[in-house]
C-alpha cells in the first residue's frame, strides 16, 4: 500500500499560515505584482467577476427560455448573451480559476521557492482580460464555438474584435501552459519523477494540453479573422474555401479545451482530499496512470465533436468511438481512487463540517453523473439518433464544467479562503450556498437529459409549445434562478466574512474527530 | 413508432448500462461517505474493474458498430443502384426526396420534381430515402419521430434513410447546428399521409 514516503509526497501537512493577503493588497500589487499569490488572488477574484457576469447572461436568456414563444429577447440579443456566456464562463471563468488555484497551490505543494516564470501568468492574466473587454464590447452571436461560413456572415462591423479576443485568449492559454509545465517540471526535476505530488503530474499534464491545443485555436482565430476581413478564404466554402479544415483545426483545440479546466480541478482534488482526512491518497500510481492517459487521449478524440457529418465516417469514425469509449477507463481510475481513498479510514468530523470538503464530495458525484452518459455519447448509433446537438450535450458538459469544474473550483476558493483574508467564512452561508448549488445543479442537469432526449434543439430562443418541452425548460429556469441565488449569497459570505469573519489561527483545517477528543470546530 | 435506426432495444440496454454503473458509482460514494464499516480496498479490484470496462467499451463498439453499419447498408445499396446501369435510382426505396438546406429553411424535391418549402409528403410505413445538402452554411437534419440525425457539411452530400411512421399526421424536422438568428425559425414537417394503407 501507501509508501513511506507518502505522507510526504501528499501533503496532508499545512502550506501557508492564515494572513490577510488580499486586505494588504494595494491596487498596483493587484495590477502589477509578480508575488505567485497576488498573481493567484488577481486571477481568482477577476473569474469570480466573470462567473457572475456570464451567470446573469443565463439568467437573462433563461428567462426568456422558461416559456414557449417570444417573451423577452429576439434571436440577435439572445444569441449574443448566449455566446458571452459560454465565451466568458469557459474562457473567462472555470479554466482561470482553476489554474489560478494551481498558480496559488502549486510552489508550496510542490515543495517549490516561488512560481517561476510568475511573468507569463502575469502576461497571461492581462491578455485575458483584454481579450474579454473586446469580447464583450464586440458582442458576438456566432455561439463558441464560431463555426464558418456562418460565422463569417453575421454581426455587426465590430465583430473582427472576437476574432482577436480568441486570439489573445490562445496565447493567454498558451502563455499560462508554459507556466505550469515549466514548474511541474522543476519540481520533477528536484524530487524525481516517483516523488512528485499528483499537483505536479496535474500541472506537467495540463502544461502540455494547453500548449499542444491552443496553437491550433490561434491558427483558427487568425484565419477567421483574414477570412471575415475578405483577404482570404480558408474556410468559406462560397469563396473556395472548405469548412471541413475549420473543424479538424478548431476541435484539436476544443477538445483537449474541456480538460483544461479539468486537469487543474482533479489535481486540486488530489491536493485537498489528504489535507481534509489526514491521510494519503489511496493509489498514487493510478492517479499517474490516470492523468497520463487522459492527457493522450485528450488530443486524439476530437472527431467525435462533429461525427454525424459525412467526412467522420469509415474506419476514422470507428476508431473515434472508440478512442472515446476509452476515456472511461482513465476517468473511472480517477473516481475509483477517490472512493477508496475515502473509504479505507474513518471521515474525520472535521471534514464532514468543512464546506471545501462536501464541494469535494459533490464533485465526485456530478463527475459520475455526467460521465457516465458519455458512454451512450460516444457510440454513434446513438450519437447519431438524440445525442448530436439536442440538450443532451449541454446536460453532458454542464454536469461536467458546473458539477465538477466548478464545484471543484469552490472546493478550492473556500479552501484557500481563510489563506487569502486570514478570516473563516461564515459557516451557514456557506452551506446554504453548497446546497442551493446542488440542487440546483441536479436538476438542471437532469431537466437537460431529459429535453435532450426529447430532441430539444441547441441554440434556440425560442421553440414550440410541446408538454415534453415546455415543462422541464420552466422547471430549469427555476433551477438556474436556484443557482444563481447560491451565487449571491457566496459572494455576500465572501465580503462580510472578509472583514468580519472568525479569525483564523494556525491550521484551519486541522483534523479533529468529535469522537476521539471534543475540539473546538475550526469553522463554527 | 418505428425508429430509424431500429435501435429502440440497443438504446434501452445502453441506457441500462449507465444507470447500473451509475448507480454502481453512487452507492460505493455514499457507503465510502456513511457507511461505519471502513475497508481498504485491494489494488486488484481495480485492476478488475477496468478490466470490466473495458469489456464495457467492447460492447458498445460492437453494438454501436453492428446498428449503425445495418442502417448505412441501405443506403450503401441505393447508391449502388444508383451506379449501376439503367435502374432506377433508389430502387430499395419505396420514395427518394432531395433536401436542400439554406438560411433558413428546408426544401424538398421529390422524384417528379415537385418542390415543397415546409413538407416532406409520404405514406405510412415507407422507406424515405433523403439525399440532403447544404448550400450555404453548416446545418443539421433531425426527424424526432424517427430517432435520426445528420450534420450538413456545405457542398457534401449527405444521405439518410427513415421509415415513416404508421400514424398519419404531422411529423416535426428541424435543424440541430446552429445556422445564423433564424435556426430556431429552421423548421419543416414530415407529413404522413393517411388515405391508403402501405
Amino acid at each position: 500500500m501507501a509508501s513511506p514516503h507518502d505522507t510526504v509526497r501528499m501533503g496532508t501537512t499545512p502550506h501557508w499560515e492564515p494572513e490577510d493577503i488580499i486586505g494588504k493588497m494595494s491596487l498596483s500589487t493587484l495590477l502589477f505584482s509578480h508575488d505567485y499569490r497576488h498573481i493567484a488572488v488577481k486571477g481568482m477574484l477577476t473569474s469570480l467577476v466573470m462567473l457572475g457576469l456570464g451567470g446573469l447572461m443565463a439568467m437573462l436568456f433563461r428567462t426568456e427560455l422558461a416559456l414557449p414563444d417570444i417573451q423577452f429577447f429576439d434571436a440577435r440579443p439572445y444569441m449574443s448573451l448566449m455566446t458571452l456566456h459560454g465565451m466568458l464562463m469557459v474562457f473567462g471563468f472555470i479554466i482561470p480559476l482553476v489554474v489560478s488555484l494551481m498558480y496559488y497551490m502549486m510552489p508550496k505543494v510542490l515543495g517549490m521557492e516561488g512560481l517561476l516564470w510568475a511573468r507569463g501568468a502575469q502576461w497571461s492574466w492581462w491578455l485575458l482580460i483584454i481579450a474579454a473587454v473586446l469580447l464583450v464590447i464586440s458582442r458576438p452571436d456566432f455561439t463558441w464555438t464560431f463555426y464558418p461560413p456562418m460565422s463569417l456572415r453575421v454581426g455587426g462591423p465590430l465583430l473582427w474584435m472576437g476574432f482577436v479576443a480568441v486570439l489573445l485568449v490562445a496565447i493567454s492559454e498558451f502563455l499560462a501552459g508554459m507556466v505550469l509545465l515549466r514548474n511541474g517540471l522543476a519540481a520533477a526535476k528536484k524530487f524525481g519523477w516517483g516523488k512528485l505530488p499528483l499537483m505536479g503530474w496535474g500541472a506537467v499534464s495540463e502544461g502540455i494540453l494547453l500548449i499542444g491545443s491552443t496553437p491550433a485555436l490561434g491558427l483558427v482565430a487568425i484565419f477567421m479573422y483574414t477570412d471575415w476581413m475578405q483577404w482570404s478564404a480558408f474556410y468559406d466554402t462560397a469563396r473556395g474555401g472548405n469548412v471541413m479544415t475549420f473543424m479538424f483545426t478548431f476541435w484539436f483545440y476544443g477538445h483537449p479545451a474541456v480538460y483544461l479546466p479539468l486537469m487543474p480541478a482533479i489535481a486540486v482534488l488530489y491536493t485537498l482530499l489528504p489535507r481534509f482526512l489526514g491521510r494519503p491518497i489511496w493509489s498514487y500510481w493510478s492517479a499517474v496512470t490516470a492523468f497520463s492517459i487522459l492527457t493522450v487521449l485528450a488530443f486524439i478524440v476530437y472527431p467525435h465533436h462533429f461525427q454525424p457529418a459525412e467526412s467522420i465516417s469509415g474506419i476514422l469514425g470507428r476508431i473515434t468511438q472508440i478512442l472515446t469509449l476509452l476515456i472511461f477507463v482513465p476517468s473511472t481510475l480517477h473516481v475509483f481512487n477517490w472512493i477508496a481513498t475515502l473509504w479505507y479510514d474513518t471521515i474525520p468530523s472535521s471534514a464532514k463540517r468543512a464546506v471545501p470538503f462536501k464541494f469535494i464530495v459533490a464533485s465526485v458525484f456530478f463527475l459520475m453523473v455526467g460521465g457516465v452518459t458519455a458512454y451512450v455519447n460516444a457510440q454513434i448509433a446513438t450519437d447519431s439518433d438524440f445525442v448530436h446537438n439536442t440538450y443532451f450535450v449541454p446536460a453532458h458538459f454542464h454536469a461536467m464544467f458546473v458539477g465538477f469544474m466548478a464545484n471543484m473550483a469552490m472546493a478550492g476558493f473556500y479552501y484557500l479562503y481563510p489563506y487569502m483574508t486570514g478570516r473563516m467564512y461564515g459557516q451557514g452561508l456557506a452551506n446554504t450556498h453548497f446546497w442551493f448549488w446542488q440542487i440546483g445543479i441536479f436538476v438542471k442537469v437532469m431537466m437537460m437529459y431529459w429535453l435532450g432526449f426529447a430532441y430539444f434543439p441547441r441554440w434556440v430562443f425560442d421553440y414550440l409549445p410541446l408538454q415534453e418541452w415546455a415543462m422541464p425548460q420552466l422547471v430549469l429556469t427555476g433551477a438556474a434562478y436556484l443557482i444563481g441565488l447560491g451565487f449571491i449569497v457566496f459572494v455576500f459570505n465572501l465580503m462580510w466574512s472578509a472583514s468580519r469573519g472568525q479569525a483564523a489561527t494556525g491550521d484551519p483545517w486541522a483534523i479533529s474527530d468529535d469522537a476521539v477528543a471534543a475540539m473546538p470546530a475550526p469553522a463554527e | 413508432m418505428e425508429n430509424a435506426l431500429g435501435i429502440s432495444g440497443y438504446t434501452s440496454t445502453m441506457f441500462a448500462i449507465v444507470f447500473i454503473v451509475l448507480g454502481l458509482g453512487i452507492a460505493a460514494l455514499f457507503a465510502a461517505l456513511f457507511l461505519p464499516a471502513r475497508w481498504k480496498l485491494k489494488y486488484r479490484m481495480e485492476f478488475g474493474f477496468v478490466i470490466l470496462l473495458i469489456g464495457l467499451v467492447w460492447y458498445a463498439d460492437r453494438e454501436s458498430t453492428r446498428v449503425y453499419k445495418a442502417y448505412q447498408a441501405e443506403i450503401e445499396m441505393a447508391e449502388f443502384i444508383d451506379t449501376a446501369e439503367a435502374a432506377e435510382p433508389g430502387q430499395n426505396f419505396d420514395r427518394v426526396i432531395r433536401v436542400i438546406a439554406f438560411q433558413w429553411g428546408f426544401a424538398f424535391l421529390t422524384d417528379d420534381d415537385e418542390i415543397s418549402r415546409n413538407a416532406a409528403v409520404t405514406k405510412p410505413g415507407e422507406k424515405v430515402l433523403f439525399r440532403l445538402f447544404a448550400n450555404d452554411v453548416i446545418h443539421g437534419f433531425n426527424i424526432p419521430a424517427v430517432g435520426i440525425t445528420a450534420e450538413l457539411e456545405p457542398g457534401v452530400e449527405r444521405d439518410l434513410w427513415i421509415r415513416a411512421p404508421q400514424e398519419p399526421g404531422k411529423y416535426l424536422i428541424q435543424c440541430l447546428n446552429y445556422c445564423g438568428v433564424g435556426h430556431a425559425q429552421m423548421k419543416a414537417w414530415l407529413v404522413v399521409e393517411g388515405e391508403e394503407e402501405a
